[in-house]
């Protein structure tokens, strides 16, 4: 697998070393992170930076996870996106999929759901 | 969606799928469904919940069960440990446990920022102090303060 840069979007600074580390557990090394403490930086460093992977959280200050997406969305950022989050609603799902997330990993998570959502993507 | 309330069993099981995900890797070192011989509540972790169902997810545990937490989720040595690191991640730990409560439970709920307590002493993960007032009274200090969180809780 050729390096690939990952952008992890959390508030929560734990959670985003959890992310970093589930990663690598997960098989993805070698690859370039870069990290998002709120959904404004994750907007900005997306278009900046030009991920290969959005990792994102659903609730953050300045903006939410699915307000980046469709942000991205809105301004022609294909980048592929999926959210890490705490919970997951049915009404949390259906708007993450209409806004174009590829996938919704709730915590706590494993390597092996890390593998299940991210393989399709990167594998 | 189950809409009841959470019974020990369900609790069990989302603490050691916590555990096992996060500071349990290698299986070596689970969470035991067992009293400790010697209970210890020097840390004290938690998040309320509000609305159709009101109350409060509370992690309870022994400084250096803390220190070990801290070590665990944040991947540093236990010496490195910070008393931030501390309230950061017992603060996590009562958000992720406090988030799987809330799944269990009537809707709408939504979770509060979390609270730290170490050895009595009050731990605001991230947060800045936007005012404050120390003060005296009948020869005793008091002080109040008003602490914004630089986190947005995880409410839904």
């Amino acid at each position: 697998m050729s390096a690939v840069k990952i952008l992890i979007a959390d508030d929560s600074r734990v959670m985003r070393q959890i992310v970093t580390r589930t990663l690598r557990q997960a098989g993805y090394e070698g690859h370039d992170l870069v990290e998002a403490a709120d959904g404004r930086q994750a907007y900005d460093t997306a278009v900046s930076e030009r991920p290969d992977l959005v990792l994102s959280d659903w609730n953050m200050p300045e903006m939410t996870g699915v307000e980046v997406l469709r942000a991205l969305r809105a301004a022609g950022v294909a980048v592929p996106f999926g959210f890490v989050t705490s919970e997951s609603s049915d009404e949390m799902r259906q708007a993450a999929e209409a806004a174009g997330a590829l996938f919704l990993i709730t915590k706590p998570f494993t390597a092996e759901s890390f593998r299940d959502a991210l393989d399709p993507i990167l594998g | 969606m189950n809409h009841t309330t959470p019974t020990d069993d369900d609790l069990r099981v989302i603490a050691e799928q916590v555990w096992s995900s996060y500071l349990d890797l290698d299986g070596a070192s689970p969470l035991i469904a067992k009293p400790a011989d010697a209970p210890s509540h020097e840390v004290c972790a938690s998040v309320s919940v509000t609305g159709a169902w009101r109350g409060h997810v509370v992690v309870r545990c022994s400084a250096a069960a803390s220190r070990n937490a801290a070590a665990a989720l944040l991947g540093v040595e236990l010496d490195d440990v910070t008393p931030d690191d501390v309230t950061d991640a017992l603060g996590e730990l009562a958000n992720i446990i406090g988030g799987n409560v809330k799944s269990l439970l009537p809707e709408p709920c939504a979770l509060s920022l979390p609270h730290v307590l170490v050895h009595g002493e009050s731990g605001y993960p991230q947060v800045m102090e936007v005012c404050g007032l120390e003060a005296t009274w009948l020869d005793e200090p008091v002080t109040v303060s008003v602490l914004e969180s630089t986190v947005v809780e995880r409410v839904g």
